[in-house]
This record gives C-alpha cells, sequence and structure tokens, in this order.
C-alpha cells in the first residue's frame, strides 16, 4: 500500500517526538505495545497474521499521534481487535480486555479507564480513520515462504534457516521496519541474516539466469547490501539494547540510571553490546543477547543439538516455527521463553516445514499493478 | 485523556460541503460535494453502518478496506475512491461518508441524451460494451460480485469514458435494505436474483447483457414491474427456459406457473444489432448462470475482436 513508508528521519520526527518523547523512549514503547500485541494475540489463539496486522496498525497509528495522547497498551488492544476483524478471527472486545487484564500490572491497566471497553470502542474509531481505512497489510511471513521454496541445498540446513528468519520476522514486529520496508524485502533480509547465521549459503536457486548473483535478484531488483545489512542490523539491535530498569510511562526525567543513549534506530552500530552484561528483569526483552557483526556467540554451534526448546506455558504445542531449537543467536535462556513468544496459529498443524498456509489474500490474482 | 476532543475534531465530514443530492437509493444517499481544502468537486456517499456490541462490523470494514485497496490499481473503469470519513454516531448507527470522484453524468442519462440523437454508433456502443467488461471482469477477478449493475451505476466521463460506481458494499448494504422501502429496478436482474437464489458473478453477465443490448436498442429490453412480471417479460423475448434448467430447490416460483409462448426474439426487438453482437449478448443472457459467458471470454468474443464495420 503507497503512503505507508517513511524515511527514519521522519520516524524520529514523530508526533511523539514532537511531544517531547525522546527517541529512545518512543522505540521502547513501540517494542512494549507491539510484544504486547504478540503476547495477546498469542494467548488469545489468533494466528501470526492477526497479530502481525495489528502491529502494523499500532505502528502506523504512532505516526499521526503521540504517545502521551493515547496509551499505548490501549491502543495495542484496540489495534488487536481491528485485526481480529480483517483477518477474519474475531475476538470480542471484552475476551481482549480480559486478557489484556492479565497481562498487564494494574498500573498499566489504569490507563484504560473506568470503562475499558467503551475506552478501546472509542478509540476503534479513532484508529480507522487515522490509518486510513487501509486495513489489508501484507506481511513478511508469506513471502519467507515463497522465497524459501525457490531456494535449493541441504534440506535440513534450510530449514533451520527458515526457521531461524521466521522468529526474525516475528521480532522485526518490534522494530519500526514495518515503517520503512516492503514485506518483500524485510523477508529478503531476515532471510539473508538466518543465511548467515545457520551458515546455510545458497549457491542454487530456481529460476536463476547468469545475471543473477544473489537469489534474491530473482524476485527484488535494485536492493543494495547496505540496506540489508541496515535491516538486519535493526534487528538484532533488539537483542542487544540494554535492558535498563525503567518504570513505565512517563519516565523520570532525571533518573540514576538512565538507558544508555544509542546513536539511531540501527544506522550505527554501537559496540557495546550486551554480551556478558548482567541482565535485569523489567518488561522489556530480559535476554542477554550477542552481537554478532564479527563472530557468532560461542553459544552457536552447540545449539542444534540443544535439548528440546522450552515453550511459553500457555502453549501446549511448540508452534511449527519453533519446532526446531531457536535461532542460534540466542544463547540458550534458562527459566523464560524465547525472546517473543513465538505466534501461534489457532489450529497449530504437526511440525511441518514449512510455517501454516500463506494467508488467503495471497491467493488473490491482481491484473493491475498498482502505480509505482 | 482528551482524546474524545480529538476524535471528533477527527470526524471531517465537516471538510466537504454538500451543494446537492445526486441519488437516493437502498444504499443510501449520494451528495454532490465541495472539498473545503482543495475545492475540487466530489461525490459523497453517506452510508449508515450499525453498530454491534463490537463496534464496526467486521464484513463493513472489510469491505471499505477493499474499496481502499482496489482503488490502489487506478483501474481506468472503476470510480476512484478518495477517501473515507465518518461522521457522528447516533444511538447504534455511526454515519461513513466515502468520498468518490465525480462524474457529471451515468449512462442512463447519456443513452436519453443520444436516443434523441439517433443512437450510438456502432462503435461507439462497441467501446462502451468493452468498458463496462474491463470495469466488471476487474471487479470478478477481485471477487466482488456487483450485484446491481444498471445504467444509472455506470458513470460517462466527459470525454465518453465508462466508469463503474456503487460495488463492493453488498454486505453493508443489506442491512440498511431492510430499513429502507426504495424501490429497486429489477430490469437488469438475473433469473436467480429473481427467483430469490443464491448468486455470483454471473449475475453482473446478466446486467451486462440487459445493459448492451440497451445501447442498440435505447431503452429497456425486460421491463418488469415485479419478479414475476419480470421474468415473465424475460421468456417472452428469450423464450421459456428447458425444464431441466429449472431450479430444483428452494424456488417459490414454479416452472409452471409461467406459459409457454413463441418467443419475440432479439433480432426483432433489435433489428440494428449485428450478427455477433447479437451472440455476445444471448451467451449472456443464458438462463442458466453456469451456461452464461465469463466477463474475461466475453472480452475475447468475436464481437470484440472482428473488424469493426458492421451495422
Amino acid at each position: 500500500m503507497p503512503g505507508w513508508y517513511y524515511d527514519k528521519k521522519e520516524i524520529k520526527n514523530s508526533p511523539s517526538a514532537q511531544d517531547g518523547l525522546d527517541f529512545e523512549t518512543e522505540m521502547r514503547y513501540r517494542k512494549e505495545g507491539a510484544r504486547f500485541i504478540i503476547d495477546t494475540g498469542s494467548k488469545m489463539d489468533l494466528g501470526y497474521n492477526t497479530t502481525a496486522t495489528g502491529v502494523v496498525y499500532f505502528h502506523r497509528f504512532y505516526m499521526f499521534h503521540s504517545f502521551h495522547q493515547f496509551p499505548r497498551y490501549v491502543t495495542a488492544c484496540c489495534c488487536l481487535f481491528l485485526a481480529g476483524k480483517i483477518e477474519e478471527t474475531p475476538k470480542k472486545c471484552k475476551d481482549i480486555i480480559k486478557t489484556a487484564r492479565g497481562l498487564l500490572s494494574d498500573e498499566k491497566f489504569a490507563t484504560f479507564g473506568i470503562d475499558p471497553k467503551e475506552e478501546v470502542m472509542t478509540l476503534e474509531r479513532i484508529l480507522l480513520q487515522t490509518i486510513k481505512f487501509d486495513l489489508q497489510v501484507e506481511h513478511p511471513y508469506s513471502y519467507l515462504i515463497k522465497y524459501a521454496k525457490c531456494l535449493k541445498g541441504d534440506k535440513v540446513k534450510l530449514q533451520k534457516m527458515v526457521q531461524m528468519a521466521w522468529t526474525f520476522v516475528n521480532d522485526s514486529l518490534c522494530t519500526t521496519l514495518a515503517l520503512q520496508w516492503e514485506p518483500e524485502i524485510i523477508a529478503v533480509a531476515l532471510m539473508y541474516l538466518a543465511g548467515k547465521l545457520s551458515k546455510f549459503e545458497v549457491l542454487d536457486w530456481s529460476g536463476r539466469t547468469p545475471k543473477h548473483l544473489r537469489w534474491w535478484d530473482v524476485f527484488l531488483e535494485d536492493v543494495t547490501m547496505d540496506l540489508l545489512e541496515d535491516i538486519c542490523h535493526q534487528v538484532l539491535d533488539l537483542y542487544s539494547t540494554q535492558p535498563t530498569a525503567v518504570p513505565d510511562s512517563p519516565p523520570p526525567k532525571s533518573q540514576a540510571n538512565p538507558p544508555t543513549p544509542r546513536k539511531s534506530n540501527g544506522q550505527d552500530k554501537s559496540d557495546d553490546s550486551a554480551a556478558n552484561k548482567s541482565i535485569q528483569m523489567t518488561d522489556m526483552t530480559p535476554y542477554q543477547y550477542q552481537t554478532f557483526t564479527t563472530a557468532p556467540p560461542p553459544a552457536y554451534p552447540s545449539v542444534y543439538s540443544a535439548p528440546p526448546i522450552q515453550v511459553a506455558p500457555h502453549l501446549s504445542a511448540p508452534p511449527p516455527h519453533i519446532s526446531a531449537p531457536p535461532p542460534t543467536v540466542f544463547p540458550q535462556f534458562v527459566s523464560h521463553p524465547p525472546p517473543f513468544p513465538p505466534v501461534v496459529t489457532g489450529t497449530a498443524p504437526p511440525p511441518t516445514f514449512y510455517p501454516p498456509a500463506a494467508p488467503h489474500h495471497q491467493n488473490q490474482r491482481p491484473f493491475y499493478q498498482p502505480p509505482p | 485523556m482528551d482524546y474524545r476532543r480529538t476524535g471528533s475534531s477527527m470526524e471531517r465530514n465537516d471538510g466537504y460541503e454538500e451543494l446537492f443530492t445526486i441519488g437516493r437509493g437502498a444504499y443510501g444517499t449520494v451528495y454532490k460535494a465541495r472539498d473545503r481544502n482543495t475545492g475540487k468537486i466530489v461525490a459523497l456517499k453517506k452510508v449508515l453502518v450499525p453498530l454491534t456490541d463490537d463496534g464496526i462490523p467486521k464484513n463493513t470494514l472489510r469491505e471499505i478496506s477493499l474499496l481502499k485497496q482496489l482503488d490502489t490499481y487506478e483501474h481506468p473503469n472503476i470510480v476512484r475512491l478518495f477517501d473515507i470519513c465518518h461522521g457522528q454516531q447516533k444511538e447504534r448507527e455511526l454515519i461513513m461518508f466515502l468520498v468518490f470522484e465525480h462524474v457529471d453524468q451515468d449512462l442512463a442519462l447519456y443513452i436519453e441524451k443520444n436516443a434523441n440523437r439517433g443512437g450510438f454508433s456502432t462503435i461507439t456502443i462497441r467501446n462502451m460494451a468493452r468498458e463496462i467488461l474491463n470495469g466488471v471482469d476487474f471487479l470478478h477477478t477481485n471477487r466482488i460480485v456487483h450485484r446491481d449493475l444498471k445504467p444509472q451505476n455506470l458513470l460517462v466521463t466527459h470525454d465518453g469514458h465508462i466508469k463503474l460506481a456503487d460495488f463492493g458494499l453488498a454486505k453493508t448494504y443489506d442491512f440498511e435494505m431492510q430499513l429502507t422501502s426504495v424501490v429497486v429496478t429489477l430490469w437488469y436482474r438475473a433469473p436467480e436474483v429473481l427467483l430469490g437464489l443464491s448468486y455470483a458473478t454471473p449475475v453482473d453477465i446478466w446486467s451486462v447483457g440487459c445493459i448492451i443490448a440497451e445501447l442498440y436498442k435505447l431503452s429497456a429490453l425486460f421491463c418488469g414491474t415485479s419478479e414475476g412480471d419480470q421474468l415473465n417479460k424475460i421468456f417472452k423475448i428469450l423464450g421459456k427456459p428447458p425444464r431441466n434448467e429449472w431450479p430444483k430447490e428452494n424456488v417459490a416460483v414454479r416452472y409452471e406457473s409461467f406459459e409457454v409462448v413463441d418467443p419475440i426474439g432479439i433480432s426483432h426487438l433489435i433489428p440494428n444489432l449485428c450478427t455477433t453482437g447479437k451472440d455476445l449478448v444471448l451467451s449472456m443472457l443464458k438462463f442458466d448462470p453456469n451456461k452464461r459467458i465469463t466477463a474475461l471470454e466475453a472480452l475475447n468474443h468475436t464481437y470484440f475482436t472482428e473488424e469493426p464495420i458492421n451495422t
């Protein structure tokens, strides 16, 4: 859909920024909101498309409104509520609120006011107007599947690579990537990243012609390595962001331990990765991640032989995309679930190579291409 | 938290100045309006959306978002959708405004004007027929059944091009149709609709068949006054369908209730219709929807591919 992509400068100059919210906090709010939508959706057995659609609505909404004016968890609930209707997985507003209530602290839930349902319902119309009724959103998942089918090579390695890429796509929802790049490009970038990390080098692919240097040349033109690297770094930054014990909004202006300022949203790589630093448990990603811009983390090679992963307690069975060990970038966690609880489809089929089928609207036959 | 105030200031229906009513139908009201910011003239369609316990119904949301998505293709034979906004909420209803491109005349008016001048040239008719089918094929490709194609819903631009309007909100309208008692024209309705059966894309093809015939005839082909009368008129001209084509189930109307008469025939009614044109129209007016030609097949019909010289 044209008109929903922004450059980094525009994202930095968001309504929240103009409203006095610093960039780091805004990114944290976006991450928390996205994460909350994923958690709520997952708890309600909503599919990955529904949660992803909800998250995209959320990011788009805050390109027009300030986090100061619209509390993020109310907005997040509303986005998930609307996404459920659009993706044909409707959930009752009161049930979403009920689930949210279970996931949020009293303090956070207080932002829903005295009549939480009315709060969300009122917001629905504002949300619709804000996102201009552009409700059908595409996600990288379907492209991931499409591209994977064209790659040749060791099936087991390919499978691992795709599963890792799938998790990166889940995690990418917590960044503003969906506001910057088309899902096709994000899919390519995160497959490239997963390929690198799982040491799966794509040497051949269907549709290859002599002028193709990279497998994605079949699908996309004019994608530079710089762009792909930038996208990868934006996702990797999620794992290296130093979790800081910051209370919920509004963050105090003066704090003993302010969040480490970062130069930009992934543009400049800082080398003070979170590796080997102690982790404080907060509502943020409480994981120790290691960047691997230089070398893979030590834990990396052994992960594939690791025992079956622990899944979040509410998941009765591992969803297809994590039926194998988690992506190797993450050191083995001890007591908490994978970085972001995987998005589960309503009726999880037995683990298969590919994640569940592409969304139905992928099958539509577009006769007329939108103008560039 | 004061965003309720923001909400109401965002309800931008006051961004348009309503000039006058263009049409009022089962679907709601269409106004000619002026965009206060740009001065542009637009067609403002007011749709009443019923609110449920869970807000705006998902069918309406899906239909509206599909309309928005289709608009990105900028199909030349589909009316542009500029904007969507919602007005105030009354009790259990929300007023929504769909802001469309404004086109001055519809095909009904265009036919009327040209009837006084001796009708259209065959080339003009062929071009209009092709454009109508192009638009219909586009909708069908995107899984939209128009359901109410008629000359009043086909807009004619100042340079004579056709644009389809008023589609895509069938499920939303259903609600309103129960509330309004506006008489909807039956003249372009396919037999399966008149019989109250479930229907799909072939109903639009039937309507296009009627409309193409009308472009030659300069008046409507089947002018019934009720569902039964409409079927009677159809059978009088085309002949009664064979017994085995009559739907087996759920038909309120009995096959026997229609008398068998010698069909008047299309050629007799429309002497100026060429052979290939007649073949096309008849393939669109098949009683059995499964035997009706599709929009894509129709566009490849000899009528459109032969040398455009005939009378």
